[in-house]
């Protein structure tokens, strides 16, 4: 689908024209406003390269937010950080 | 004096005040900060030292943080500070790393052309096991801290760069560099688990 029309609200001041990478990276960065994610979708329908590495990258995001969270801390410790706190103040 | 204690101005709290603050905006954090200090330290009972004097520190500089701003940043902050000047210390790190030298490495043009995973979402459907959680800890600290903080945590560069006091710029190449690194990690263990030179 071209965007030929419509202009590209990731340019920055200077003018220049962003790449595929710097897009998909500031929507990777959670960082992109609601027109550029719009944006970014439409662009992504007729830029393959950029629909791979979207994908990619937010499969990764999606298997280390289910395996890297590390559970709880351990239940003492709550009671270990007030018991400390409560001997500095006595 | 400590970072901790510069940046805002002084509160004046009442004791019941430090405690409600201390309960309401510094203990809902305390499972991601358990997390973020094991991610940092890959030890359990490090990650639980690291996590106590933090939440010592925090209540020791309490009247320098103003209610109902960013405790999780804040928070984070001094856990980063205490990693890196008490437990980076205290630690035997056999194979210390120049942190400069590498982000520089990582910097430069010439690690884009060497570093080109081959990875697929495919290959990734079957890392149920430790697979990414063994990826990421591999990168060193620094790339890994920016990937927890971004991608798991949810920061902004700007919270990023006060969190590591590194400049947003930093933040946002450092990211870059991470993701590229741990895609590359994810590719060794995918090509090792039978998925050959997947054409992407």
């Amino acid at each position: 689908m071209s965007q030929s029309s419509n202009p590209n609200p990731f340019t920055g001041p200077s003018g220049k024209k962003p790449t595929c990478m710097e897009m998909l990276q500031f929507i990777l960065d959670q960082e992109a406003t609601s027109e550029q994610k719009e944006y970014f979708k439409t662009h992504m329908d007729g830029c393959m390269p950029c629909f791979k590495s979207y994908e990619l990258d937010m499969s990764i995001r999606q298997l280390l937010k289910s395996k890297c969270c590390g559970g709880d801390a351990p239940a003492d410790l709550i009671e270990q950080i007030r018991g400390q706190i409560a001997q500095k103040l006595s | 004096m400590t970072e901790e204690t510069q940046e805002a101005p002084r509160q004046h709290y009442t004791d019941k005040e430090k405690d409600d603050v201390f309960n309401n905006e510094f203990l809902p954090h305390i499972h991601s900060m358990y997390n973020f200090g094991y991610r940092l330290t890959l030890d359990r009972d490090d990650a639980k030292d690291l996590v106590q004097d933090t939440y010592l520190k925090a209540y020791r500089f309490i009247e320098s943080f103003q209610k109902g701003t960013n405790a999780k940043a804040w928070l984070f902050r001094i856990l980063k500070n205490s990693f890196i000047n008490d437990y980076r210390k205290k630690s035997k790190e056999p194979n210390k790393v120049d942190y400069q030298e590498v982000e520089a490495f990582y910097n430069s043009d010439e690690v884009d052309r060497q570093i080109t995973p081959d990875l697929r979402v495919e290959s990734l459907k079957d890392m149920i096991g430790d697979e990414i959680s063994n990826a990421l800890n591999a990168l060193d600290v620094d790339f890994r801290t920016v990937i927890i903080l971004c991608d798991l945590e949810g920061f902004k560069y700007e919270e990023m760069a006060k969190i590591l006091d590194i400049p947003i710029g930093t933040v946002r190449s450092r990211l870059h560099r991470a993701r590229q690194l741990l895609k590359e990690k994810l590719s060794d263990y995918a090509k090792s688990m039978g998925y050959k030179n997947a054409d992407v």
